[in-house]
């Protein structure tokens, strides 16, 4: 099993990239499917997310309504596909907060080095020793209940994992050999940074970005089911799941917008594990 | 309290001691009126507590079994009333005693400072069986005596005496005597603002002083006229405490286990945010005559426990896992009701959940809008949709079961045709998208989700889509009940409709509140310009009497709907509850807060 | 080395001191940007019918309306001294209401990291166990499936399944054995996903190691292999992953909670967030921060003791906590 496992780690990186796991496809596809979703919604549906026929609330999944209806009679898929795209966003939002913030922040710590280090790592070890829900809690409080909001407030937490990972990598490379030879040989700080430093660093940061985005999925999902989501009738996924759950006797009001969520963040993970790998 | 028992007591029992055991179920319902009158009302009983007591009646007779043993409990029940007991005793006796239910609610609310939480929607559940109150307000509005036995006034309305019922004591062995109602008054008016036990808001403003003449007589002094201080004894806030608990710290009253009242219950045990278990007081005596009973409460024990999953609650009343459930979601009640569980909307006495309109916000100045709003909102489909066929229809802006109130259905029938052509006329011109546009402006409407109505979304929803069709463009906001407080007010200029909900002591104050004048609320940003509206409010306030009064209330619920300043929804109903069979007997006062005090299980 | 390590102890342990005491400051600012007052929630309920004025005597009475820093400065004075003050919302004392919460959460936290641990341990070892093809390919998914799915979605279902469908636990007694141990399951079922990978990142390396390959040269069996050289070191890196993840635990027990109405810090939070109860959440925002810096600084104490490899002076002075965010990124998530 072990000499298995290292043959995998011993073929070469061009066979990786193109030999692509079937799992791999799968995740991409089902990444596809949503960002078509949140593209162009009307594409996949006919069905209008916001207005319904009262006469034709909670409907069990079936032809004409692929997720059912909902309270309000509305088409639960429409609701589904149309709630996608502030789903996706509010994470995409949270880790270009957590990525951009949080990367600046690492990259002056770890580069710069003396007070600035020690000052802004004490700023992430507050941040990071709040627990994330309790601090999206309340920074989502403050800003108003909006999924906006909600995401604002994810990714002000991941602005400290960033930083962190940010810094770690920043200090390794610099330590590096070639580093340290193209200061010898004279280089410019800016020109290391640019041309070394960050490069290196990136690629343990970019997969752990894809990785937080689905995550950021969940944490969004969970504020939007606690009730600091976006009002009525927005159909964010935790907002979904969230309504659904005061339907229980209707159980595909939870289960729809739960699987579709899963199968999303699942995806999303994938692929960052597919990328750590290769990489 | 009359004891017209003795009088009647005698004309019943040869009647019913002969009558033979079969036909006893109709002979019970007879008991009822006599049982209410002796409570000293002189209007007839309520159909629905007709009925409450019926069922706690039928119910009780069913579960003690053989007709002999009924005989016998009845020809008991003919004697004592015979001996002149408070006949309300009858019915006690033949109860089911004992059992434990626990209650299900979805918030026990904030702090327990009576002063700051009796009004609470959840606090107000256990303050009614922990306290008494001086008189009793029924689901109709009618009063009634309790603590005070009765009262006189002057003829302008400034003083009044208050008579209490002697021998009555707080659960820490205090006697609710005139010196305890004193300080009660006291700070019901003034609070302790420092502090942060706050002045109960309905409490007139108008109250000068209270002095005690005798251990069971008190007067209070009034600056002005008011003749709503007896019926805001029966509501809300105004809870007998002890005074060894009103001097406590704020700290110290915020203690729940710490706090005595006069009620059939006291506190045995609570936690925050998870329960309240309440045991009877064995040596209760002084329950409100008029919900049939006087003694102890038939229950040992009601815990109120804390699920917030409404869903949860709900499943646990259907498992067996408790008694009753708070505030479940509409939808399910059908369903419930088929599975044999009692399904109670009691309404409460205000106003009905409806929109209070600002008319300084463009385009609701306007009153072609205001009354295509009024027209293209489909209320039965809202009842239809996000209700069951509990809910009534809104008749006024004044749910129909207040003193006072008066049909106006043809003012609030659904006509989208017509709305329609009012938008036409005042210049809304519909675009391509559907949306209806004059002078660059889309037609829109901001509905701010009312935090204190869990079906609001919903509805808000619904109108939404309602409203659509007829080319307006809704947007709805939510804010939990901090920030809605805070950003949502009447007349502010970023909320063109305000979503009441509102309970009231007296329909004579509600004029009052409209306008500005006297501290009042200007729901509609009128300040003083509608003349038509200050003059109504003025005669209202100055009438003498209630008959002269109901003409003018009727010409004010007519011309505020017929210009559209309030538009109503449906009848408010703010609290549902689930029940489980098992359970009867229980009452519904002018609050619509239920109490067990005469419940009692049946299993 | 000893001195090292207590200039090490003592430095870190300065550093916690300051976090604290940060994390106080950092909620009182975003709670004070909040808009309202914290007694609006009573005041404002509009069957009070209060008038704006009246509501205004009110909050000047309380001294809510002094200047932010003056509050700032006199609910900081009295932190120090240790005095938490009166909640803003129930009028009762700080301290009372959080010992009320505070078993509840813990119990929940501690048994959903002893369900992590175990999920986490049978599902790395077995990954070591099973045949390659199907049995190895399906554990090393569990993880990623288990980060996929909100916690409160398990909790719903688990609700339903086993205290409606299967009745082995009452929905309204959330503090009884069943109903603790499936909401232990909800919130530890992510925490064991994240154990598991770097368990089975850590027993994947060993396995690589040289001494294992000579090891299984000198003909060792796969599973004398495991428990003889594989078991210990793959641990180590466990005490740092469980020390993050149990300020998470505490913080995703504020969802548990709500799906099972547990009455912990959790709810707590909820219901003080909701009314902006100033003095209540800096408490426990304080307290998290201080089980979070505490268990953190004693997994790195720990650390050095457990494994000589690990050595505190070094240029990057990097704590072993960093080391194994460094190995596994998803580790710290």
């Amino acid at each position: 099993m072990t000499y298995v496992l290292s043959a995998t780690q011993t073929s070469s990186r061009l066979g990786a990239v193109i030999r692509i796991p079937p799992g791999v496809i799968l995740a991409f596809a089902i990444i596809a499917l949503v960002i078509g979703w949140s593209i162009a919604p009307g594409l996949f549906t006919g069905f209008d997310p916001a207005v319904g026929v009262p006469a034709q609330k909670l409907l069990g999944p079936s032809l004409d309504h692929w997720f059912g209806t909902d309270h309000l009679g509305r088409d639960l898929y429409a609701r589904v596909v149309h709630g996608t795209a502030s789903s996706v966003s509010s994470a995409f939002i949270a880790v270009a907060i957590g990525l951009f913030a949080g990367g600046l922040i690492g990259l002056a710590a770890g580069f710069l080095g003396g007070w600035t280090d020690i000052v802004l790592a004490r700023l992430v070890d507050i941040l990071l020793a709040i627990p994330r829900f309790l601090l999206a809690v309340i920074i989502v409080t403050a800003l108003g209940f909006h999924t906006l909001n909600a995401a604002v407030a994810t990714g002000i937490w991941e602005v400290a994992v960033f930083a962190r990972v940010m810094r770690a990598e920043v200090i390794k490379t610099r330590q590096a050999t070639f580093v340290e030879a193209a200061f010898l040989a004279g280089g410019s700080r800016w020109h290391i940074l640019l041309r070394h430093v960050l490069p290196n660093a990136s690629r343990s940061v970019l997969p752990l970005a894809v990785l937080h985005f689905g995550l950021s999925i969940l944490v969004i999902a969970g504020l939007a089911f606690l009730g600091y989501g976006d009002p009525p009738p927005a159909s964010d996924w935790g907002l979904l799941i969230a309504t659904g759950k005061n339907y229980l006797k209707w159980p595909w009001l939870v289960y729809a917008p739960a699987l579709v969520t899963i199968a999303t963040v699942l995806s999303v993970n994938r692929i960052s594990r597919w990328l750590r790998k290769t990489d | 309290m009359q004891r017209t028992p003795r009088r009647r007591g005698p004309l019943l029992l040869p009647r019913k001691a002969k009558r033979p055991a079969a036909v006893l179920r109709r002979r019970i319902l007879v008991i009822v009126p006599v049982i209410s009158r002796s409570a000293g009302t002189d209007r007839p009983v309520s159909s629905h507590r007709e009925q409450a007591n019926f069922q706690m009646l039928t119910s009780s007779s069913l579960f003690s079994g053989t007709r002999r043993r009924l005989l016998a409990a009845l020809f008991a029940t003919s004697l004592s009333a015979f001996a002149g007991l408070p006949a309300a005793d009858l019915a006690h006796a033949e109860t089911r005693q004992g059992g434990d239910i626990v209650f299900l609610i979805d918030s026990l609310g904030d702090t327990w400072i009576p002063n700051n939480s009796a009004i609470s929607s959840f606090q107000g559940h256990i303050w009614g069986h922990v306290t008494d109150k001086l008189v009793y307000v029924d689901a109709e509005g009618k009063v009634s005596p309790w603590i005070a036995e009765r009262w006189e006034q002057n003829p302008t309305a400034t003083e009044f005496t208050l008579h209490l019922k002697s021998g009555v004591t707080f659960s820490d062995g205090t006697p609710v005597d005139a010196a305890a109602v004193v300080a009660n008054l006291d700070i019901w008016y003034a609070g302790r603002k420092a502090e942060g036990i706050n002045p109960i808001g309905l409490f007139p403003k108008t109250y000068d002083h209270a002095e005690a003449l005798d251990p069971v007589t008190v007067k209070v002094t009034f600056k002005k006229p008011t003749l709503g201080f007896i019926p805001t004894l029966g509501y809300h806030g105004s809870i007998l405490i002890s005074p060894k608990t009103l001097v406590q710290p704020a700290s110290t009253q915020a203690d729940l286990g710490k706090t005595a009242g006069s009620g059939p219950f006291v506190v045995a045990s609570w936690k925050e945010g998870d329960y309240v278990k309440l045991v009877k007081r064995k040596d209760y005596n002084w329950g409100p005559p008029a919900v049939g009973q006087t003694g102890p409460a038939n229950l040992d024990s009601i815990t109120y426990k804390l699920v917030s999953e409404q869903s949860l609650r709900v499943a646990a009343v259907q498992s067996g896992q408790a008694d009753v459930a708070y505030n479940p979601s509409p939808q399910e009640l059908k369903s419930l009701k088929e599975e044999g569980f009692t399904v109670a909307t009691p309404r409460y006495l205000g106003f009905v959940d409806g929109l209070a309109l600002n008319t300084k916000v463009a385009p609701y100045d306007d009153i072609k809008v205001r009354q295509a709003l009024q027209a293209g909102i489909n209320r039965q489909e809202i009842i239809d949709t996000v209700y069951t066929p509990d809910w009534k229809l809104a008749t006024s802006f004044i749910q129909s079961n207040v003193p006072g109130a008066t049909d106006h259905s043809a003012l609030l029938a659904y006509d989208p045709a017509k709305a329609e052509k009012l938008l036409d006329e005042a210049g809304w011109v519909k675009g391509a998208d559907g949306v209806r546009v004059k002078d660059g402006k889309p037609l829109s409407l901001t509905l701010h989700a009312n935090p204190y109505l869990a079906t609001a979304k919903a509805i808000d929803e619904l109108l939404a889509q309602q409203l659509g069709k007829l080319g307006w463009k809704v947007d709805i906001r939510a804010y939990d009940v901090v920030t809605f407080g805070e950003k949502v007010r009447y007349g502010s200029p970023t909320v063109p409709a305000y979503e009441v909900s509102r309970s009231f002591i007296d329909a004579g104050t509600v004029a009052g509140i409209l306008t500005n004048a006297n501290n009042g609320e200007n729901w509609f940003a009128l300040d003083e310009r509608d003349t038509k509206l200050n003059t109504l409010r003025d005669q209202i306030a100055g009438a003498g009497s209630v008959e002269a009064r109901a003409p003018l209330l009727d010409e004010l619920q007519a011309y505020l709907l017929s210009q559209a300043y309030f538009v109503p929804r449906t009848q408010m109903v703010q609290r549902i509850y689930v029940q489980s069979p098992s359970l009867k007997g229980e009452t519904y006062n002018g609050l619509a807060l239920a109490s067990y005090y005469t419940a009692s299980k049946v299993d | 080395m000893r001195h090292a390590y207590l200039s090490f102890a003592g430095k870190r342990l300065a550093q916690a001191a300051v976090v604290i005491l940060l994390a106080y400051v950092f909620t009182f600012i975003v709670v004070s940007i909040l808009p309202g007052d914290p007694v609006t929630n009573v005041l404002r309920n509009p069957q009070n019918g209060f008038s704006e004025e009246e509501i205004q005597s009110i909050i000047a009475a309380q001294g809510l309306d002094r200047p932010v820093l003056v509050q700032l400065w006199s609910s900081l004075s009295s932190f120090l001294t240790g005095d938490l003050g009166l909640s803003l919302r129930s009028s009762r004392p700080v301290t009372t209401m959080i010992a009320e919460v505070l078993p509840s959460t813990l119990t929940l936290a501690t048994s959903a990291l002893t369900v992590a641990l175990t999920l986490a341990v049978l599902i790395a070892y077995g990954t070591q166990f099973l045949p390659k093809r199907w049995g190895q390919g399906l554990l090393r998914g569990f993880p990623s499936l288990f980060l996929s799915v909100p916690s409160f979605v398990i909790g719903l279902v688990l609700i339903h399944v086993f205290g409606f469908k299967l009745g082995l636990f009452r929905v309204i007694e959330p503090d009884s054995a069943w109903a603790t141990f499936f909401a232990a399951v909800a919130l530890g079922i992510p925490v064991s996903a994240r154990i598991a990978e770097v368990l089975i990142a850590n027993l994947d390396q060993e396995a690589r190691q040289e001494y294992a390959a000579v090891a299984r040269s000198r003909g060792l069996g796969q599973a004398a292999l495991f428990f003889r050289h594989l078991v210990k070191p793959s641990l180590l890196p466990v005490v740092t992953v469980v020390a993050l993840s149990f300020g998470e635990l505490l913080g995703d027990s504020l969802i548990t909670e709500a799906v099972f109405g547990r009455n912990g810090v959790g709810s707590l939070v909820q219901r003080s967030v909701a009314t902006q109860d100033l003095p209540v959440l800096q408490a426990v925002v304080s307290l998290a921060a201080a089980v979070f810096v505490l268990v953190n600084l004693l997994a790195d104490l720990v650390y050095p003791l457990l494994d000589p490899r690990v050595t505190l002076i070094g240029p990057a002075r990097q704590s072993p906590t960093k080391a194994v965010e460094t190995a596994a990124p998803g580790a710290a998530a």
